[in-house]
């Protein structure tokens, strides 16, 4: 029995209410879980609150689970991301009507520029397809990190990298379909 | 325009994925997904790619306080403090009526506490009762089975089970919300008895503006969520009450 399938036969029973399936789907997955909040919203607190309330979701399975459709962790990453997305999204309107807030903000995300990059490497390592990924530039290569791991939409990158919006939104599309692409190769989800 | 020509489902797909669609476009795009097992297949497809990208981040011991409070939600008995009276004593209104026979439905309910607010020991309080979504789902023996209620604005149902329901091994019970127009969506799962509060992904406001009714399957828990694969076991209006 692989990882997943044990997390698939676990998940069968929290859609049962199965309260000790529950809290071992959480220890088993929860500190990866936390890691892609905390890139994106870079703040310990709000990430475990979104954490904490993607498990609410799981639950009450919102929106419902299949198997059949996406593993376990296919489907908690993106309850989690997306969680933490919208808690970004309504993070950044509000530093947006408070100006003081703002050059705070920046900062912040240009000090961990480099980071996104060394998690895609790392990541494009263990998949085993870095070598077909090096086709792509370095700014290519940054975009998609920026708006995988930070979450950062096109405007955002384009300010952070500092180059046209349209620019920016071009480096994204190469990355994905250079992604894309690279993973086929290997036949992942062709 | 048609979301599902294949370009554009591909490319809203990833962007919706990766998170850079954005706004009142990643609202519609979910809205598509609840509907087209299509969009959903693609977007699958694009989730299993990025899971390769989170293979290198970092893993994060949350604190012990996160795993308790999430315990705290769930499980104790005060999640929802008002909720339990409030069920217990719309329950009580309704039994007689219902199971006496003519007057099934939550309208009845309604006119009741709107004619009556101090069977609800309203009168002491300035406000009536809180705008809300509220369905009374009725099964196949015309018995009243599921009281559903979610606060207009709110983003969470609370169920209550009228009768216990027969779940067996390897089944869930599955509420679903049916649009005046278009496809039923799931709105969560149902214990077989007792309570719950279900998360929505969006307001009560956005869901149920256009429902019409509500409905109850049993189905295999490995049955797909974008639409019912069995019959009705219970269903019936979803009314604004306000």
């Amino acid at each position: 029995m692989t990882p997943s399938d044990d997390l698939s036969a676990l998940m069968a029973r929290v859609a049962m209410q199965d309260r000790a399936a529950f809290e071992r789907v959480y220890h088993a997955t929860c500190a990866h879980l936390l890691g892609v909040a905390l890139r994106i919203l870079n703040n310990r607190e709000r990430a475990e609150e979104v954490l904490q309330e993607a498990f609410v979701n799981v639950w009450h399975g919102a929106r419902g689970y299949n198997p059949s459709v996406a593993t376990p962790m296919t489907w908690l990453i993106n309850v989690v991301r997306n969680k933490a997305i919208d808690t970004l999204r309504s993070g950044s309107s509000e530093r947006r009507s408070t100006g003081a807030l703002e050059d705070e903000a920046f900062e912040v995300r240009a000090d961990s520029a480099l980071e996104p990059q060394q998690m895609l490497d790392d990541s494009l390592q263990r998949a085993h397809i870095d070598a077909c990924m090096q086709t792509l530039n370095a700014q290519q290569r940054q975009a998609l990190a920026l708006a995988y791991y930070r979450g950062l939409v096109h405007t955002e990158i384009a300010a952070q990298m500092g180059a046209p919006l349209g620019t920016a939104k071009a480096w994204v599309r190469r990355g994905l379909d250079k992604l894309k692409e690279c993973l086929g190769a290997r036949g992942v989800t062709a | 325009m048609n979301l599902l020509q294949p370009e554009r489902l591909e490319r809203l797909s990833r962007e919706y994925v990766l998170g850079t669609l954005t706004g009142r476009a990643r609202r519609r795009f979910e809205r598509l997904l609840a509907e087209a097992p299509l969009a959903t297949r693609v977007v699958v497809r694009w989730q299993q790619r990025f899971d390769v990208l989170a293979a290198g981040v970092p893993p994060v011991q949350p604190r012990d306080q996160v795993w308790q409070g999430l315990q705290q939600r769930l499980f104790a008995s005060g999640e929802k403090p008002a909720a339990p009276s409030f069920w217990a004593r719309v329950q009580a209104l309704l039994a007689p009526r219902v199971l006496g026979g003519a007057l099934a439905g939550v309208l009845a309910a309604t006119v009741v506490l709107k004619l009556q607010p101090q069977w609800l020991e309203l009168e002491s309080r300035s406000e009536a009762l809180p705008q809300s979504y509220v369905g009374l789902l009725i099964n196949d023996a015309g018995q009243p089975a599921l009281l559903a209620s979610s606060r207009r604005h709110g983003r969470s149902i609370t169920v209550k089970l009228l009768q216990p329901l027969t779940v067996p091994d390897g089944q869930v019970a599955r509420l679903w919300a049916l649009p005046r127009e278009g496809a039923p969506f799931l709105v969560g799962l149902v214990p077989a008895r007792g309570s719950a509060t279900i998360a929505l992904t969006d307001s009560a406001e956005k869901l149920f503006f256009t429902v019409g009714r509500l409905a109850l399957t049993i189905e295999p828990v490995t049955a797909g969520a974008d639409a019912p694969s069995t019959p009705f076991v219970a269903s019936g209006h979803c009314v604004k009450l306000w």
